[in-house]
């Protein structure tokens, strides 16, 4: 487990660089970020002092490996917006995310290894049917809508909750739900698809023939095997959602590191931007690796490939 | 057996190891639900806004998300400008005088505390004119209200100040409502992030990126604000700002548009904000003054404040109650066979009709700003003129708007938008219509002669000679084409009494709000 682990780790360090060096280039090709921070008539002086001030007067070579220098000292520079911290405005940001990711993970993993075992323990049935139709449905429905819509609905037409904000338990539903319908519809697709393959399987019947209950059948023989595509699925969404959880968050005004990376992109403010792809790759090689280890603890296959 | 129970257990420790980081993400949970400190009494106005501040340093209060939570809330400037009457009122400077034609003596306030409890001086004002106009921290106001102007402030005695500037400055006092006072504690070589002021209120909490809260500042000198406290909260969608008026989360939510859903909660009024489209003249076939009557001609004002964003027709880019505002000047009509005759005429003699004009347009810069575009380009095209549309974000639009301005584009119509906040011709004219402006493209000699004799020019020559200069522009260089005079809207709670003007978007007086009992 530990070769496993230590390759992963090293195998990250060169898409993290390049993820680096990526975001580092491309936000400077954006424009001068001295047009929106010095007023409209600000003289050419006023200009060469905020580029002096900030190194934009370097080549871009020189900031790249100053940058790299400043990192490798834990110093993430400051944002041209604020003056503060990049480092103390991600870090203030991303538990905000990861939270919310995290609870709209475990819902949804939850309720669609329920639906999508009972959808899967009677294929074709009106059961199935109905909970294909609506996961379908859920899988493809745009996040803004939805988002709006619940607002509409439950805050603004019924008043049962607040339309945004962090303040209080039922500020976290309607985030939580937006961001869960999607993941949601795929995740009980593939549990239902693994689980009707899963059940048709030999062991099953060999269980069944040595008298389990069905509720041992489909929770402890099939789903332990139905598991491994499920949670290969389930890494993926969780990865996407620690990214782009950006049209919840500005919706919601949720205080998370999708909100900040849209802000500092439009604001071009590199320090922050920077910091926030950077603290977010790191997250998602960390989650790509919890993924991994659980694979591993699933399947013997793998731990013995990983161990080669 | 053993092997069995190894067996078992795996998958157990595999959703474990899951479950348990998923449960440690979200058992941090408290961290953001639930540890909001704000008791939201009826005390506490709680205001929303589309965007936090990004400092609440005073000398960038020219900058919106600035200004609305700093100007007359946390810090007051010497004087202030009445939006309704366009007159200079006193505020921490009680009277003002001209002594010569470089220099001007203020009479201070008395008894002025700040939020610290160091008493106002003519030592404070003097330091926070020179902070703000020191280009070192390269202050925002600096740029936008003094540009080139040297200013020197000296403290008489405690309530007397005395203020020279190299050149005749008619509207200094004017410029000075921008200047923002501090104590002379304040950081003279760093922008600040959170001040000290005079205000109705001081800076209680800044939970970043959650809220802002103000609260009553016992010691002010003028008369005590209705609420103990403000909150701040910002939201950057427009339906949800509506909701939370609507839904009784916000007493008042700004910046919204007409499909918000604000209902009768919403209140209109008049900004101070222009939309125009500033024409290249200097590239063929906008280089022909008979195109850009054309293209004035061509734009349907009427159909598109009805129909696409909030506004009324205008055909200047300063709005009344500002100083040179000429009322002879009036919307261009739409007329699109004049406009078709012209482009006509322009081609029949030889200018080339046919090159591509470009559109830069600024998502966002308006309500539904990139369908302002098509109805504009469609008027265009049906001219007879070749148009198509670019839609940029600010920094990109940005490079367009300001000089240098980039090469090899072709002919462009930049969407734009000009708020004159300052209430005096001299903050849009140079800048945007002189020659050599920050903002303009082209200019001429006649022109700029005309705004150099109005920016020397005091009382009613002033205006007089303002009001000639925008003609001259209208009628000569047609540089521009001015669609509206933007209309504001704000949802306001039933509890709360606000009669906002055309100053709200850029300077929310908590103050002005009261309870509706």
């Amino acid at each position: 487990m530990f070769t496993m682990l230590r390759r992963r780790a090293v195998s990250s360090v060169v898409p993290l660089l390049v993820v680096v060096l990526g975001v580092f280039f491309l936000a400077r090709l954006t424009g001068d970020p001295a047009n929106l921070y010095l007023p409209l008539s600000a003289t050419p002086e006023m200009r060469a002092d905020f580029a002096a001030r900030n190194g934009f007067d370097q080549p871009l070579v020189t900031q790249f490996g100053d940058y790299l220098a400043q990192v490798a000292r834990l110093d993430f520079g400051e944002s041209l917006r604020t003056a503060q911290p990049a480092a103390e405005a991600v870090l203030r940001a991303f538990p905000a995310t990861l939270q919310l990711a995290g609870w709209t993970m475990l819902l949804a993993l939850v309720g669609a290894v329920v639906i999508g075992s009972v959808a899967a323990y009677r294929p074709n049935s009106a059961t199935d049917r109905i909970a294909s139709f609506l996961s379908s449905t859920a899988a493809s429905v745009p996040d803004f809508w939805l988002a709006i819509m619940g607002v509409l609905v439950f805050a603004v037409t019924l008043g049962w909750l607040p339309t945004s904000g962090t303040n209080g338990g039922a500020a976290w539903i309607l985030p939580v739900a937006t961001l869960l319908v999607r993941p949601f519809g795929v995740l009980v697709q593939v549990v239902r698809g693994a689980m009707v393959s899963a059940l048709s399987a030999p062991y099953v019947k060999v269980a069944r023939g040595k008298g389990a209950s069905e509720a041992r059948v489909v929770f402890g023989h099939a789903l332990r095997n139905a598991a491994a595509p499920v949670l290969t699925v389930a890494g993926d969404l969780a990865v996407g959602l620690v990214n782009g959880a950006v049209v919840v968050e500005t919706i919601f005004g949720w205080p998370g590191i999708g909100k900040l990376m849209i802000d500092s992109v439009l604001q071009r403010d590199f320090a922050v931007l920077q910091a926030a792809v950077l603290v977010t790759a790191l997250a998602i090689f960390a989650l790509n690796i919890l993924v991994d280890v659980c694979h591993a603890l699933l399947d013997p296959r793998v731990r013995l490939r990983a161990a080669a | 057996m053993c092997t069995r129970s190894i067996a078992r257990r795996r998958p157990q420790r595999a959703a474990g190891v899951l479950l348990s980081a998923l449960a440690l993400l979200a058992g941090s949970a408290c961290s953001v639900a639930g540890a909001d400190p704000i008791g939201e009494g009826p005390d506490t106005l709680r205001v929303v806004l589309p965007e936090e501040p990004p400092t609440l340093e005073p000398c960038d209060a020219s900058l919106t998300a600035t200004g609305r939570v700093t100007r007359a809330n946390i810090t007051e400037a010497l004087t202030e400008r009445d939006p309704s009457t366009g007159r200079l009122e006193p505020a921490l400077a009680v009277k003002w005088t001209r002594t010569s034609a470089t220099s001007w003596t203020f009479t201070l306030r008395p008894g002025v505390t700040f939020h610290d409890g160091s008493a106002f001086t003519a030592a404070a004002a003097a330091f926070s004119i020179r902070r703000a106009t020191d280009s070192a921290i390269e202050c925002n106001v600096d740029g936008y209200i003094f540009s080139d102007s040297e200013v020197t402030a000296r403290a008489v005695d405690d309530s007397t100040l005395e203020v020279e500037t190299a050149e005749p400055d008619p509207i200094l006092p004017l410029r000075l409502s921008f200047v923002e006072v501090v104590p002379t504690s304040t950081n003279p070589k760093a922008r600040v992030r959170e001040p000290v002021g005079t205000g109705p209120y001081r800076l209680d909490e800044w939970s970043q990126g959650r809220f802002l809260r103000l609260k009553r500042y016992a010691g002010y000198w003028g008369e005590a604000p209705d609420y103990a406290a403000a909150k701040y909260v910002w939201r950057a969608e427009g339906s949800v700002r509506a909701a939370m008026v609507t839904n009784d989360e916000a007493d008042v939510a700004i910046g919204l548009a007409p499909e918000d859903g604000a209902g009768d909660r919403a209140v209109e009024f008049v900004t101070n904000e222009v939309s125009y489209l500033r024409m290249d003249a200097t590239r063929a076939p906008l280089n022909d003054i008979r195109i850009r009557q054309a293209v004035n001609y061509a734009i349907d004002r009427e159909g598109l404040v009805t129909a696409v964003f909030a506004g009324r027709p205008s055909g200047q880019l300063v709005s009344k109650g500002v100083t040179g505002h000429n009322p002879r000047i009036g919307p261009w009509p739409y007329d699109p066979d004049r406009a078709k005759d012209l482009v006509a005429q322009a081609r029949a003699d030889g200018v080339p009709t046919g090159t591509t004009v470009t559109i830069i347009g600024r998502n966002g810069i308006y309500p539904k700003a990139a369908e302002a575009m098509e109805v504009v380009q469609d008027g265009l095209l049906k001219a007879g003129l070749k148009v198509e549309i670019k839609m940029l974000d600010v920094n990109a639009w940005l490079e367009y708007l300001l000089r240098p301005f980039p090469k090899n584009t072709g002919p462009t119509l930049l969407q734009a938008q000009h708020g004159n906040q300052a209430g005096d011709a001299a903050f849009t004219m140079g800048q945007i219509y002189g020659s050599e402006g920050a903002q303009s493209s082209y200019g001429t000699p006649a022109l700029d002669a005309a705004i150099e004799k109005a920016q020397l020019a005091s009382g009613t020559e002033r205006q007089k000679a303002f009001a000639q200069a925008f003609a001259r522009q209208n009628d000569e260089v047609v540089r521009d084409a001015v669609m509206a005079n933007m209309t504001g809207i704000l949802a306001l709670s039933p509890d709360v009494r606000y009669r906002p003007d055309s100053a709200t978007s850029d300077e929310m007086r908590l103050a002005d709000m009261r309870r509706a009992d």
